[in-house]
């Protein structure tokens, strides 16, 4: 049991350090968009420049207070998430939880968003929202496989004991060597978990008016881009955990989770998007099979 | 003659009946039956230390019939359903005096009928839950099927056309029961628990399988198991609005309280383990673990089609005790508590959804999502107590439901069943995108025209749902208050006992701690709120027409909102795999008994005794010479 | 020097240095991130796309597409407005979050250009809606169209880029001339002065006799609130 002052100082920590990783990462995803496309691609602070001038709008319109709570919610739920992700030298409170709260934490975001959006009372929100939800029925199968493979192997599912047990025996106990066909099918669904492109059925600015953002102005939209931040971030460090031996110091730890994260925002930035069903059939079909395959090697 | 506590709370429970009865038709009749349950909860409450490890009390009254004694008595087991049940049945009844009673008055509806149902179904519930053999307990369950007939056929025109179909599977059901019981009298010689107990250890693994097979059957049909489900739906969702919640939350765990007491106190897991299937890999065990997995994602998927909100909350009834199963039939320590906690857990948010839907009919007059959206401005508590439900009946964070499922979940984990928890997962975001829509289409999106002067519920109905809502967030938080009866249950049925803290559950393999996942989370919203509300600058709220539409100028005329076919995407892909495989069942079945009976029909009709004489006369001759 | 009080004295934001760090640094946020949103209206909407593509690169400048008026700061006007375009074209302006900028591209925009004997175009676009930067031309090159966008980026950067304040301090002359235009029964779903009085942005010329008329007959947008229906109290009528 840690002092409660270097508790606190690291829920404090965990968010923040996410938060400002995550903000780089945005930046890679959009330098590397402008690099596949020959760009140039935006200046180093781009993601923060948006966001404080997203907040500091003047005038901006809420449809209620549903409204407001569901971005409260959207960047809440990532800000605790955060503390159940260990990061090198902290663990904050991830033995309180383990993997699957924090499967379910993270979900907690997009429903409170869910939640806002539907008080906007536009249909194109509606529409993005449903789009949402049947994206993360179809990601989160082979997710969930996944996650029980690598929870099974390790024979706990305590995040820190996961990290612990792969980085026992340096390389070759990585996530990734032991369960090579679990790693690839956790890539997959994570690619799709990002909602970029082909993936990316539920912001359709071309079909639907960016879905979800459609009526979100000022630091509505804000928030929305504080929550993106936080989103790449989990999302990678949490591929980072399970199959890549987390991280022992700080380098090799933001080195591995920013080249997990470029993997599939290079291949994002080369398709067009797919069609819902479409999205359901590659999602149910590549990613389970080789999921359930290796589910079996570990059983 | 001395009263037992157990005494007491059955004599209390047929005074309510007999109040009903005889009084029902005063207007205060559902103020005198709130307060009388209030009464038996209290007496509940005097046999409290059963929840904690207490010994069985049984009850005074006992009878002798036919050389079988008939006893009743209360454990662990009957006190954890039996607080649920006095629960929802007093927060119902609460629910249901005052303004609801007043308009169901109006509407033409037979409210001394309604009180008596109520009172019945409580009554027989306890009876069956005291049952302390196996004949008092068939006694029981003939009660407690013909009380919910009542309730559920009241309603007349469909309603009774569904508790039709009801009656009709549960009497095949109790058919099967009472053959299990005759079976088990044949080979135990008695009907005694404790006889039945030695008995089972030396039964032969066909016999075995025949009581497997024919009380499963039988109570399965109540829970609404894979593919005995059809009759639930329908005839919950037709019962008049707080007898839906009652039954949604208690009704049909009755089924499951029977399975865990016969197949898994008496007859043992253990014992379903080594029952083979031949020529394949899988027990009964694995067989009863699939069948609750089917009962988990059909109902769910079949939920997230409809267009009624009582009917999609009572699809989700369904399936939700597939949950309760599998933990059940996992049994270790974490599974069964996870599915032992479900049961309170499932009553308590599908109580108030039920409630908070039918306070949405009783202002606007219609559960059709596609008619309704926009509420949440007109009825803001109402929209909290249906967050907080579909919260719990999603199984996420903050509110209990995440705790028994993550329970089971773990449980699958640790005894390496991917296939299950896969299973299970799916079912959870089934129920996401289902409960969703619920919350969307009533609440969400644009307010009607003509629901712009629609008021809040009454307090009489918000009251008991504002209480269920604390208690779903309560038992989020501290699910080891619930737990502590859970863990007495399953030592009182023979289980192991997870290792329960306060906040959740300690293992070495991974704990949970909810107070912490709560306290992170609440903090977490509030740096949200922090963020949002002063790092940001004013914002205004505008009217609901003041919306993006392409240019579009929106008028109040025109809907602007998305309801019907909600998930469009999904059901492209999956539209086609609703075949309606069991409906065809059930009609073949159906069509095949009405054929018989025709063809017997026809023989009685013919009134020709020498055909008669000769035909029975065959019968005798293939009997003898076989 | 006939009387001291003439001079107008300018007055400087009292309080810590720190605050005018924050303004300066938000001002310079606000200068180097523009989502716009191009209302391709006529033919000057096939020069943006140059604009942004690998070619010249806009995002390098912080400025991207953005697909709804609530999203985005900059309205690009592209070309002739009809009649019909134009009641989009001030709905999706008044839709937008302020600080919001309006860029009128081509000729069309400032005088009308070829369409000027047309009874259906609207000539002059700043009769409508106060617009910040014109680029002129049939059509602008994209170099030209960034030059443009450069230049009112200097413009958000020292504070000058206000005229969205103008919409709302002087509502009566813009809705003046929309009325004449649409007719006395123009309204849109928005709400410019009740707006204009929650964020304290009412002028002298906010309200007048084009608003009083637009009163008369305006439908009610309130906007609505949580209520629990026990207060309920009764509707206006």
């Amino acid at each position: 049991m840690m002092a409660p002052m270097e508790l606190i100082i690291e829920l404090i920590l965990m968010p923040l350090v996410a938060f400002v990783v995550g903000m780089m990462m945005v930046l890679m995803m959009r330098r590397i968009a402008a690099k596949l496309q020959r760009r140039i691609g935006p200046p180093f602070f781009q993601p923060l420049y948006d966001i404080v001038k997203l907040h500091s709008k003047q005038t901006q319109i809420s449809h209620g207070l549903i409204h407001d709570i569901g971005i409260v919610m959207a960047m809440g739920g990532y800000i605790a998430a955060e503390t159940l992700l260990p990061v090198p030298g902290m663990t904050g409170i991830a033995e309180k939880g383990g993997i699957i709260t924090l499967l379910y934490l993270m979900m907690i975001p997009s429903l409170g968003l869910a939640l806002g959006v539907g008080q906007c009372a536009n249909p194109n929100g509606s529409i993005g929202i449903a789009r949402a939800l049947t994206a993360m029925l179809a990601y989160d199968i082979p997710l969930v496989i996944v996650i029980f493979g690598v929870a099974y192997a390790a024979g706990t599912t305590n995040l820190v004991d996961i990290i612990a047990v792969q980085q026992a025996g340096g390389f070759e106990t990585w996530g990734a060597v032991q369960m090579p066909v679990l790693a690839i099918a956790g890539l997959i669904a994570m690619h799709a978990s990002l909602g970029k492109q082909p993936f990316e059925i539920y912001i359709a600015p071309a079909e639907i008016a960016t879905g979800p953002m459609v009526e979100m102005s000022g630091k509505y939209l804000g928030g929305l881009f504080v929550m993106q931040c936080f989103q790449l971030y989990t999302t990678s460090v949490l591929y980072v955990s399970l199959f890549l031996g987390g991280g022992t110091t700080w380098f090799d730890f933001l080195l591995k989770s920013f080249l997990v994260l470029a993997i599939p925002v290079s291949i994002a930035y080369l398709f067009p998007r797919y069609r819902t069903e479409d999205l359901l059939r590659l999602m149910w079909k590549w990613p389970v099979m080789l999921g359930l395959i290796g589910v079996a090697f570990v059983l | 003659m001395t009263l037992t506590p157990l005494d007491e709370l059955l004599l209390f429970s047929g005074v309510t009946v007999l109040v009903a009865m005889l009084l029902g038709r005063r207007l205060p009749a559902g103020w005198m039956v709130t307060i009388l349950y209030g009464i038996q909860l209290l007496a509940l409450m005097k046999m409290a230390p059963l929840g904690y490890g207490g010994e069985a009390i049984s009850s005074a009254l006992t009878f002798k019939v036919m050389g079988q004694t008939l006893s009743w008595r209360f454990d662990a087991l009957s006190w954890y359903f039996a607080l649920i049940t006095l629960g929802s049945a007093l927060l119902s009844s609460w629910y249901a005096c005052g303004e609801w009673e007043q308009r169901f008055r109006q509407s033409g509806g037979n409210l001394w009928l309604f009180h008596f149902a109520m009172t019945l179904n409580v009554f027989s519930m306890l009876i069956l839950l005291a049952s302390g053999d196996l004949l008092s307990l068939f006694i029981g369950w003939e009660l407690v099927s013909w009380a919910g007939f009542l309730l559920m056929a009241m309603a007349g025109g469909v309603a009774t056309k569904a508790a039709m179909r009801y009656i009709t599977y549960a009497m095949a059901g109790a058919m099967a029961i009472f053959g299990g019981i005759a079976l088990v009298y044949v080979s135990a010689g008695s009907l005694q628990y404790e006889a039945i107990l030695t008995a089972a250890s030396q039964m032969s693994t066909a016999h075995l399988w025949m009581l497997v097979i024919l009380f499963g059957a039988g109570f399965g049909i109540k829970m609404g198991l894979m593919p005995f489900h059809l009759w639930q739906a329908p005839a919950y969702a037709e019962t008049p609005g707080p007898g839906s919640a009652f039954l949604g939350a208690i009704s049909s765990r009755m089924g499951l309280f029977a399975i865990l007491l016969v197949l898994v106190k008496l007859f043992g897991i253990v014992n379903i383990d080594s029952l083979k299937i031949p020529f394949t890999l899988i027990d009964a065990r694995d067989l009863l673990a699939w069948i609750a997995v089917f009962t988990i994602i059909f109902p769910t998927f079949t939920a997230m089609k409809q267009n009624d909100a009582r009917q999609l909350l009572a699809w989700h009834g369904i399936g939700q005790g597939g949950y309760m199963l599998l933990g059940l039939v996992v049994a270790d320590a974490m599974g069964a508590a996870g599915g032992l906690l479900h049961v309170f857990n499932h009553a308590t948010y599908q109580a108030a959804l039920f409630m908070a839907v039918t306070a949405v009919i009783h202002r606007t007059g219609t559960a059709d999502l596609n008619k309704l959206g926009g509420l949440v401005v007109r009825m803001p508590l109402t929209f909290m107590v249906l967050l907080v439900g579909i919260i719990g009946l999603a199984g996420l964070p903050p509110m209990n439901g995440f705790v028994s499922k993550w329970l089971v979940y773990r449980s699958l984990l640790n005894e390496g069943m991917p296939l299950l928890f896969v299973a299970a997962v799916i079912g959870t975001l089934g129920t996401i995108l289902s409960v969703y829509k619920l919350i969307h289409n009533i609440f969400l999106g644009q307010l009607r025209v003509e629901h712009d002067k629609v008021k809040e519920a009454p307090w009489s109905m918000m009251i008991p749902m504002l209480i269920l809502a604390a208690i779903i967030f309560i038992t989020g938080l501290l699910p080891g208050i619930p737990l502590a009866w859970v863990a007495s249950v399953q030592q009182a049925v023979g289980l192991p006992v997870p290792d329960y803290t306060l906040g959740g559950v300690e293992s070495a393999s991974g704990s949970l701690d909810m107070i912490w996942v709560i306290g992170v989370l609440f903090a977490g919203f509030g740096i949200g709120a922090l963020i949002f509300y002063f790092a940001g600058g004013r914002s205004k709220r505008v009217h609901q027409l003041d919306n993006y539409a392409g240019g579009h100028f929106l008028t109040a005329d025109v809907r602007y909102q998305y309801s019907d076919n909600f998930y469009a995407g999904l059901m492209h892909l999956i539209g086609g795999w609703y075949r309606g495989s069991f409906l065809w069942l059930e009609q073949s079945v159906k069509s095949l008994v009405e054929f018989l009976s025709l063809g017997m029909q026809g023989l009685y009709r013919r009134a020709n005794a020498e055909f008669y004489l000769l035909s029975t006369a065959l019968f005798v001759i293939a009997w003898v010479v076989i | 020097m006939s009387s001291i009080k003439q001079i107008p004295v300018i007055t400087e934001r009292k309080g810590n240095p720190l605050a005018r760090v924050f303004d300066e640094f938000v001002r310079f946020c606000r200068s180097r991130s523009l989502f716009i949103l191009h209302y391709c209206t006529g033919c000057g909407a096939i020069e943006l796309p140059p604009a942004m593509t690998s070619r010249f690169d806009m995002e390098r400048l912080g400025i991207q597409p953005m697909v709804s008026p609530r999203q985005a700061d900059i309205l690009l006007i592209t070309g002739y407005v009809s009649i019909k375009t134009l009641k989009r074209v001030i709905l999706t302006y008044e839709q937008m979050g302020s600080p919001k900028y309006v860029i009128g591209i081509c000729s069309c925009t400032v005088n009308g250009g070829m369409y000027w004997q047309s009874y259906a175009t609207a000539k002059k676009l700043d009769e409508y809606m106060p617009v910040d930067l014109y680029i002129a031309g049939c059509m602008p090159r994209p170099e030209a169209v960034l030059a443009g966008l450069q230049k009112l980026m200097d413009r958000i950067h020292s504070g000058e880029a206000n005229s969205w304040e103008d919409y709302f301090r002087n509502y009566d002359y813009y809705l003046g001339n929309q009325q004449k235009l649409f007719g006395e029964n123009w309204q849109t779903p928005t709400d410019i002065i009740t707006e204009a009085k929650h964020y304290d942005l009412i002028g002298e010329g906010t309200l007048g006799k084009h608003t009083q008329l637009l009163e008369q007959h305006q439908k009610p947008l309130e906007a609505l609130d949580m209520r629990l229906g026990h207060d309920l109290k009764e509707p206006t009528e």
